[in-house]
């Protein structure tokens, strides 16, 4: 089965399930640009439709065929009254242009210790560009980014050494922060087995599947144990389950006081989290 | 030391999985010396330590752009530009001496009558100098290609310039031919005198504008302020 096929297929298996076309749109949308980008087979990279469709109208709570109660949710963990920590980030006035096309425009964001914060937008609305500059690696044309403590951030993409192991990346990211190669490769597995991945072996990075090296980078940001941790759309590959063990790893991170700013397309979750950012330019909400 | 040792250890892990290139490192030098073994004596040995030179500025290129994807997280996760760069340098040096051991050994059993020290010093300056070059260009030059049509274009006028032209003496790989001239032709030491000059001060220049060019890229933009 051809992408076409395969997301022709996805986008009939979600309205079966009952989702809201606008997020039926995104999902199909954000498979669509992650098929082009890797170039991988979308039965290796996601599965049949019907499976992948099952498990994104689960993970969103979409009503089952057939209507009914049945809504199957990402379990959230029970959370005790939110108490706001101090503030880790500060983003003040980022504005962002483009040759002459404004991509960001004054914009402000906030997050405290134990707060998740969720980047929406549509495509090219500048949620990529908005978390480089947040993690200093794009200069703005306006405004400030105020840090308290450490930083950690997974790309979208890259970000990974192509003929190293798993392990040899975390010794690296660990030695930059401070870690003996002993604690740096134990404090990865940990985070890797919150995520199901077991990363022992001889498998260089290049050789890993396009899941699985953004369980490898979403595991290099988290090492250190760094007070906010930026996110850039950092599921993208992953399967079912992972995408499941990913928020609830989130949530764990939120509780024990973590500030972070996830990029995402699925809008459905964002009652799960205590900030939402949307970057969608004005004209394009009122069109 | 720790962050730059790491950084070396790793960056020599991942030239050692690449075994294709490494054997055409390895290989490539050969050609040279072979297209002109039979020719006038040092011509030879004159060649394999531009190709030394061309191979060794090769694998820098590509190992800096190569690196280029993680070093900005790196530099996020607690290391400065120096830990980065002095890491790589030291692996890709490192590479350079392995590999052109066995270069010195094939001229000190082929060839007689040549003054082996020299020779061994060309070597030594074509190592220092010919990674912080494709390093360089890494820096300056985002992509591969460019970087490698720059190196091409540097190379192919360092074989075809002559060498008493003062305009030769701004390529990087001047001092090979100088003190080549110098082991080969057993001319004066001033020879030999310009050369080391001219390789010594390569270095530092080129080694000074790596670590230039990369605290600029991995620098702390000013927006952003930690406390």
């Amino acid at each position: 089965m051809n992408s076409d096929g395969w997301l022709q297929a996805l986008a009939g298996e979600l309205h079966r399930r009952g989702l809201d076309p606008d997020l039926s749109r995104h999902v199909v949308a954000e498979a669509a640009t992650h098929l082009r980008d890797s170039g991988e087979p979308p039965l290796q990279v996601f599965g049949p439709p019907a499976t992948y469709a099952t498990a994104v109208a689960e993970s969103v709570g979409a009503p089952q065929p057939g209507g009914g109660v049945g809504v199957a949710r990402v379990a959230m963990p029970v959370r005790p009254p939110h108490t706001p920590g101090p503030v880790r980030l500060e983003v003040r006035g980022i504005t962002k242009r483009y040759r002459r096309r404004p991509v960001l425009t004054s914009v402000d964001l906030t997050v405290r210790a134990g707060e998740i914060a969720a980047v929406v937008g549509a495509n090219g609305a500048g949620k990529s560009t908005f978390l480089r500059i947040c993690a200093g690696l794009l200069s703005p044309d306006a405004g400030r980014v105020r840090v308290h403590g450490t930083l950690g951030y997974c790309p979208q993409s890259g970000g990974t050494a192509d003929f190293l192991y798993p392990e040899e990346h975390f010794v690296l990211v660990g030695a930059g922060r401070g870690l003996h190669r002993a604690e740096a490769r134990a404090a990865g597995r940990a985070h890797a087995g919150a995520l199901d991945w077991e990363p022992a072996g001889r498998t260089q990075a290049r050789h890993l599947s396009g899941g699985t090296r953004q369980k490898l980078n979403l595991v290099m940001a988290a090492l250190g144990e760094p007070d906010v941790l930026l996110l850039d759309e950092p599921y993208q590959g992953f399967d079912r389950g992972t995408y499941l063990d990913f928020w609830q790893q989130l949530w764990r991170w939120r509780a024990d006081g973590r500030a972070i700013v996830v990029v995402t397309h699925l809008l459905n979750q964002l009652d799960r989290v205590d900030t939402v950012l949307d970057l969608t330019p004005a004209r394009e909400m009122s069109a | 030391m720790t962050k730059i040792w790491t950084v070396a250890e790793l960056a020599l892990r991942e030239v050692a999985r690449r075994r294709g290139v490494l054997l055409i490192l390895l290989v490539f030098p050969l050609a040279f010396y072979a297209s002109r073994r039979d020719e006038h004596t040092g011509q030879s040995i004159r060649f394999v330590c531009l190709g030394l030179s061309w191979a060794l500025s090769t694998a820098a290129l590509f190992a800096g752009s190569a690196a280029r994807g993680i070093e900005p997280r790196l530099r996020l996760s607690g290391y400065r530009a120096y830990h980065l760069h002095l890491g790589r340098l030291l692996a890709l040096w490192t590479v350079g001496a392995v590999l052109s051991v066995p270069y010195f050994l094939l001229v000190r059993f082929d060839q007689d009558d040549v003054r082996y020290g020299a020779i061994a010093l060309i070597m030594a300056l074509t190592v220092a100098t010919a990674v912080p070059f494709g390093l360089a260009l890494s820096a300056i030059l985002p992509r591969e290609l460019e970087g490698t049509l720059v190196l091409l274009i540097v190379v192919g006028l360092q074989m075809v310039m002559d060498p008493a032209d003062t305009a030769a003496r701004a390529l990087p790989f001047w001092f090979s031919r100088e003190i080549g001239t110098y082991a080969i032709d057993h001319t004066d030491s001033g020879y030999l005198a310009r050369g080391l000059v001219h390789g010594v001060t390569l270095t530092l220049a080129l080694t000074a504008l790596v670590a230039i060019a990369s605290g600029i890229r991995l620098r702390q933009r000013r927006h952003l302020r930690f406390d």
